[in-house]
């Protein structure tokens, strides 16, 4: 499976919100969209789910028109809401038969998911006599249920409890398991990290980077040493203005170039008492402030 | 299709789970055979006890002895209700027993020309005065007469000569029909209103509690619509038929004991064609107005700021009631204004309906008007789907209705 967005540019009215949105994201693998607020991650969705068309641009699904085929969609919206006044069994029905599904078919389904995730009790209350978490749980079954190829998750870990944040990286594991498109779209960077593969970062209605995480970690250029030392005061005078206080000991020191990091590491451990050198790896975070926030910018963009 | 009935099955089911609903509807029925059955249920208690002359207020009179005995008799057959007492007294003594509550009122008869009527609260239905009149008036003409030469008996003759009339309508008669017309009138207005802001209400529930936000991507925003739309006409329906129907139902077990009474009599006498023409006006008329109530209700964000946004077609809506009621009660049903309304898709519904129910209508005018309605009802259906499609995705404040035409017209 394999879904690909090609070009997608969408206004409104007089307002660019997509200038250009590629990605590619396959099953079996979990894609991690990012981008600032605003930066058009809920309205590429939108157009992915067909709420409403590009303005261009083309989404392709295993290289043939996505529109053309049947494939069915799960979405936890990161605005929550079902009906409070409602029956969970109820609206639970309701939405898997407006995705299609039978009603045996359903009773079944949404018996399974409340038992997975522990919610069997509430089978017959309101939903408004559930915690929050609980209710996001609820809602997090009307976008699973029908068994979907491409579940898309907008920040799904925000408001849980770390036991239920613990159920959902287990279920979020088995659909990647089955072999479906998992999109992720969040802002907590250590979940992007720990379940995707690949990721697209949106800014200002453009992806500015997308590809295989690792890879993209790879590539950023390898200028900046971490050193650790008990004499890291010295070192930074010995380096002003190319060495940063990160801790007590120890130091983010840049290269006018990757070339020199070898003779640098060789003067540093002759002159200095070292405990550690190593080549400074960007986290996401970095990764994502350095393509988001022109302003600051903590390593060099390549 | 197969999303609108599940649509449509789920707003339906919401509509027999919503306890003011049934519990509304279970009212009305209650009400309408507490007042059908009250005439049997009074019949049970009166049947055995005629009233007795006694029981009858006391109507005192005084009156010049010369024709005292003459007036108490003609006052006697003109209110047959009342129990006539000549007093001998002055007329100091009847203001006090009218103010004591002895005698419910108390005519002193200087002579058959003039009177004072004393009468402690003076009813706004009070018309003694006026047979008191017609009494005196008689007693003085046939006084007048006999002094004139003729007999008695030939002067109450020419007196009461009836005047024989016949009246033949030939298209409708406005009296009968007020009554009925008035009513399903009303039964309109009310449902279109209470159903059509129900419709509103609905879609800026689930758009405030962002149930839409999921609705969106699961079902096409024109099934959205027509589902909710099609639901709420069909409950508003139901409800018409329940309470129309037990009505129906109720009158007809308890024919015989309303005997002939005017007004009860004239409004089961509708005839069935016109309760067929009600069916199709409400269908098209509520349908009309709920679209645009639901496009109105995409369009709030706040339940708050549902009222204040359907003001302007429910005062659309109070303005075409108002007419058709003024042109009812003016009884000029086929004035100008009138006829234009009944071809205006907002009005027509009501309108029509009034001119159908209370005149004579050619048919081509009726469907002149029926397709006209029909027309708009698609083409404000279609809008309303647009306006739905791109409002329902709108939050913060209410968009001007410039902005939400543009971004209809960009949604294309």
């Amino acid at each position: 499976m394999k879904l690909e967005l090609k070009n997608i540019k969408k206004s409104f009215g007089e307002k660019k919100v997509l200038t250009e949105v590629s990605l590619v994201a396959e099953g079996g693998k979990a894609f991690g969209l990012l981008g600032r607020n605003g930066a058009g991650k809920t309205t590429t969705i939108r157009i992915l789910m067909d709420v409403f068309p590009a303005d261009s641009g083309e989404i392709l699904f295993d290289g043939k028109p996505l529109r053309d085929q049947h494939i069915g969609f799960g979405y936890l919206p990161e605005e929550r809401g079902l009906y409070p006044k409602k029956k969970i069994l109820d609206q639970l029905l309701y939405f898997a038969a407006l995705k299609g599904m039978k009603q045996t078919e359903s009773v079944k389904a949404i018996d399974y998911w409340l038992e997975r995730l522990g919610m069997t009790e509430y089978r017959n209350k309101r939903l408004d006599t559930l915690s929050k978490g609980n209710q996001q749980k609820i809602q997090l079954i009307t976008a699973l249920a029908h068994n979907p190829q491409i579940v898309i998750l907008d920040e799904p870990f925000s408001g849980l409890d770390p036991v239920n944040a613990m159920l959902l990286k287990e279920v979020v594991k088995e659909e990647i398991a089955k072999g479906k498109i998992v999109l992720f779209s969040s802002h907590q960077m250590n979940y992007i990290e720990e379940f995707c593969d690949s990721i697209a970062i949106l800014n200002n209605g453009k992806a500015v980077l997308q590809g295989d995480l690792r890879d993209i970690k790879r590539h950023t250029s390898r200028d900046k040493l971490i050193i650790r030392s008990p004499e890291a005061g010295k070192i930074e005078t010995a380096f002003a203005p190319f060495a940063e206080k990160q801790a007590e000991d120890e130091l983010l020191l840049r290269l006018s170039s990757p070339e020199k990091k070898q003779q640098t590491m060789k003067e540093l451990t002759e002159q200095f008492d070292i405990d550690e050198i190593r080549v400074f790896e960007p986290s996401l975070n970095d990764i994502f402030i350095t393509y988001t926030n022109d302003s600051a910018d903590p390593l060099q963009k390549n | 299709m197969k999303q609108f009935g599940t649509i449509f099955r789920f707003e339906c089911k919401n509509y027999l789970k919503n306890k003011i609903f049934v519990g509304v509807t279970v009212f009305l029925i209650a009400l309408i055979a507490a007042v059908m059955f009250f005439p049997r249920i009074l019949s049970l208690f009166e049947s055995t006890k005629e009233p007795m002359p006694k029981d009858r207020p006391v109507m005192l009179i005084s009156a010049g002895t010369e024709n005292a005995a003459a007036v108490q008799e003609a006052f006697a057959a003109a209110f047959g209700e009342y129990q006539i007492v000549l007093s001998e007294n002055g007329i100091g003594s009847l203001r006090e027993k009218v103010e004591s509550g002895e005698a419910e009122c108390a005519f002193a008869i200087e002579s058959l020309t003039s009177y004072r009527y004393y009468v402690k609260n003076l009813s706004m239905y009070d018309e003694k005065t006026y047979a008191a009149d017609e009494v005196l008036r008689s007693l003085y003409r046939i006084d007048a007469m006999t002094k004139a030469g003729l007999s008695e008996t030939k002067a109450g003759e020419i007196l009461a000569m009836p005047i024989q009339h016949e009246t033949e309508t030939l298209g409708k008669d406005q009296f009968q029909n007020f009554f009925y017309t008035y009513i399903m009138i009303f039964a309109l207005y009310m449902v279109i209103l209470l159903y059509g802001q129900m419709v509103a209400m609905n879609v800026a529930t689930e758009k405030s509690s962002r149930a839409m936000e999921l609705l969106i991507t699961s079902a096409k925003p024109t099934a959205m619509m027509f589902g909710k739309v099609f639901a709420s006409c069909l409950a508003g329906l139901t409800q018409l038929i329940c309470v129309f129907g037990s009505a129906i139902l109720f009158f007809n077990c308890n024919k015989e004991y309303w005997g002939e009474n005017p007004i009860i009599n004239s409004i089961f006498n509708m005839p069935t064609d016109l309760l067929l023409y009600m069916i199709l006006f409400f269908i098209l008329g509520f349908f009309i107005y709920a679209f645009l109530y639901g496009a109105i209700g995409s369009t709030a964000s706040k339940l708050e700021d549902i009222n204040t946004s359907v003001m302007p077609i429910t005062m659309l809506f109070i303005i075409a009631f108002f007419i058709v009621i003024f042109s009812m009660t003016s009884g000029n049903i086929n004035s100008v204004v009138m006829r234009v309304c009944s071809y205006i898709p907002f009005t027509s519904p009501m309108a029509m309906f009034t001119r159908i129910a209370m005149s004579a209508v050619p048919a081509y005018e009726i469907l002149l008007s029926v397709v006209i309605l029909v027309a708009s009802v698609v083409g404000v259906g279609v809008l309303s789907a647009k306006i739905y499609r791109v409002g329902v995705l709108l939050y913060g404040t209410t968009p001007k209705i410039g902005t939400l035409l543009k971004s209809i017209r960009n949604a294309k």
